[in-house]
């Protein structure tokens, strides 16, 4: 399910991108909304929601995120990071205007198009929203092709939730379920949401499994958890998926460093299904 | 011993066991760049201009290569081609002759015999030679590339050869059966054995190993420069460093050395002939011979053999 070799034969040359949008979305976390600056390389552009991309700060590196926008928005890519290392401290101190780097699409997909006609529910935990987002928007884009919808999102601390406005806009849909959740301690004197952990909410929610897909991503430890959840609720395995952002350096299977047992995340992933994901060794 | 750009015949020696590198720098180098980038006010728009890279390696000739070392090139072809083609690699690779001198000699971490190969093994060579009791070589050619060489240098390798091939090199003979390492380690209840922790707790996280394996492949992209100016580089990295696959949040995958010791052995014995069809280990014995606290590959073979 790989995307191809690129149209260049230098497999680690990036394209150059404009910043044309930065938004922040909680404490050290921002989007970036990018747009190529190669006219010709901007309408040929495509992807699918769950691919990821390398994107450079020249001088410190690059650094690897999902696609954070919707395939159907169509024009630029967003990625949405946190603050936490070299790379992303200096990608966090551009601008509107500045330019960057992104090498991609790279990866499998989910298999939306598979979908058509079912319920779905997304299941994402804290900065793990942005390539769950790329599917949300994806399908609210096309919401006739599907049935209920329910997203599940759960953050440490009100604050720390992202896209915030976002999160209004599906609260605001008529047919959109979005429950929202924070760990206990993270609640405000508003709060309105839940207080709880991602899978606790997601059992007390309890979506019906029946003609129902799953789209789950969070820290490892809540995939685990989360993956559970989901069994207890009837949910087979061959109906939830997930992503597993490992680290990634070249992405594109050859600098060694993603694997999970004999899986090469960059190439045979991100996207899996909660059966493949039983299958793994125990290496992420 | 060491594999090295030669200029003149005399630096050429031929009494030598392997080399202590490997000759994987040579179409697979340590550092190299792969773009170059100006940042700042003198770039048009006051953003970034990034030039690329094109590779155009010269001729090679790899002389004095050991079979176990021309056996890696093919290892080493099956990642750098997996789908995306790193032409860093393959344009060298492409240019690169190899002529292999069958081992004569050898010594007691030499173990090809263990993984399929031999001493005299064509497998990765271009040219094969065997040295006579005479002092010169019988020559074979193996493939296109190596005849077309031998036709070019026709003067040099037209003498008729006299002697008698020397006798080869014999590798002891260990307890494994490279069958059974393969099945242990795909049946993945043995993953979380304590055998893991217990093989490789001597494992100090130095990376020799894998520095100096011929189909070691993993590697780093790092920016490299000043200010406004730089590269962006491949550089050697080594699944053995505790940062190899360190998340940006803090999470590690692989967060003991047993762990990455685990995958090494896994990707050499599992994931190579498994995913690539090819060769993950050689036996060329070097990893044996740089590790400072002597832990063996072959006794970790053997144990997963009795295990």
């Amino acid at each position: 399910m790989t995307k191809g070799a690129t149209a260049t034969s230098n497999i680690y040359l990036p394209h150059l991108v404009t910043i044309e949008d930065v938004r922040d979305e909680a404490p050290d976390i921002r989007t970036f909304r990018l747009v190529f600056k190669d006219e010709a390389h901007r309408e040929a552009f495509d992807f699918k929601a769950g691919q990821f991309a390398l994107y450079s700060a020249f001088g410190l590196g690059e650094s690897t995120f999902c696609v954070a926008s919707s395939p159907t928005r169509k024009g630029y890519v967003e990625c949405t990071f946190r603050r936490t290392g070299r790379v992303t401290g200096a990608l966090a101190e551009l601008s509107v205007g500045d330019t960057m780097g992104f090498r991609g699409p790279y990866g499998n997909w989910f298999p939306i198009d598979e979908w058509k006609g079912k319920n779905l529910v997304f299941v994402a935990g804290g900065i793990a929203l942005p390539p769950v987002r790329s599917v949300i928007w994806n399908c609210l884009d096309r919401r006739a092709d599907f049935g209920d919808i329910t997203i599940v999102y759960g953050a440490k601390t009100v604050e720390d939730l992202v896209y915030k406005h976002e999160l209004a806009e599906w609260d605001a849909m008529a047919d959109v379920n979005l429950v929202q959740t924070v760990d206990p301690g993270g609640e405000t004197d508003d709060w309105k949401g839940e207080v709880g952990f991602v899978p606790t909410v997601l059992e007390e929610a309890a979506p019906k499994p029946e003609n129902t897909i799953a789209v789950m991503c969070g820290p490892p430890i809540m995939i685990k958890f989360s993956l559970q959840s989901l069994e207890k609720l009837g949910f087979s395995p061959d109906n939830v998926y997930t992503t597993l952002e490992n680290k990634m350096k070249c992405g594109v299977g050859k600098c060694g460093r993603c694997n999970v047992g004999d899986i090469y995340i960059c190439k045979e992933g991100p996207v899996y299904t909660a059966t493949e994901v039983k299958k793994m060794y125990n290496d992420f | 011993m060491v594999y090295k750009p030669v200029t003149s015949a005399g630096e050429v020696e031929s009494d030598y066991i392997v080399p202590g590198n490997s000759f994987k720098e040579f179409l697979f180098p340590q550092t190299e760049p792969v773009a170059s980038f100006t940042i700042g006010s003198e770039v048009s728009g006051g953003g970034v201009e990034l030039r690329d890279v094109k590779i155009d390696p010269p001729e090679t000739v790899i002389f004095g290569s050991r079979p176990c070392d021309a056996a890696s090139v093919a290892s080493l072809r099956s990642v750098f081609t997996w789908d995306f083609v790193d032409e860093f690699y393959t344009k060298r690779e492409d240019r690169a002759t190899v002529i292999t001198v069958t081992c004569t000699r050898g010594d007691e971490s030499c173990f090809c015999t263990e993984v399929g190969l031999s001493p005299e093994s064509p497998d990765g060579s271009d040219v094969l030679l065997r040295e006579t009791d005479k002092g010169d070589y019988i020559v074979e050619t193996l493939t296109d590339k190596g005849r077309a060489f031998v036709e070019k240098h026709k003067s040099v390798f037209e003498a008729k050869s006299e002697g008698k091939p020397k006798k080869l090199f014999e590798p002891d003979k260990l307890e494994v059966d490279l069958e059974k390492v393969g099945e242990w380690l795909k049946d993945k209840e043995n993953y979380e054995s304590p055998l893991w922790a217990e093989l490789a707790r001597k494992c100090i996280g130095c990376g020799a190993c894998t520095f100096s394996c011929p189909t070691c492949h993993c590697f780093d992209i790092t920016d490299e420069g000043v200010y406004s100016e730089g590269e962006r580089r491949k550089n050697w990295d080594a699944c053995q460093f505790d940062h190899f696959t360190l998340h940006a949040s803090g999470h590690n995958p692989r967060d003991t050395q047993y762990k990455r010791w685990r995958n090494r052995f896994m990707c050499k014995f599992n994931f190579y002939p498994e995913k690539f069809s090819s060769k993950g280990c050689v036996g060329c014995g070097r990893c044996i011979r740089v590790c400072p606290v002597r832990l063996d590959i072959t006794e970790v073979m053997e144990a997963i053999s009795k295990a």
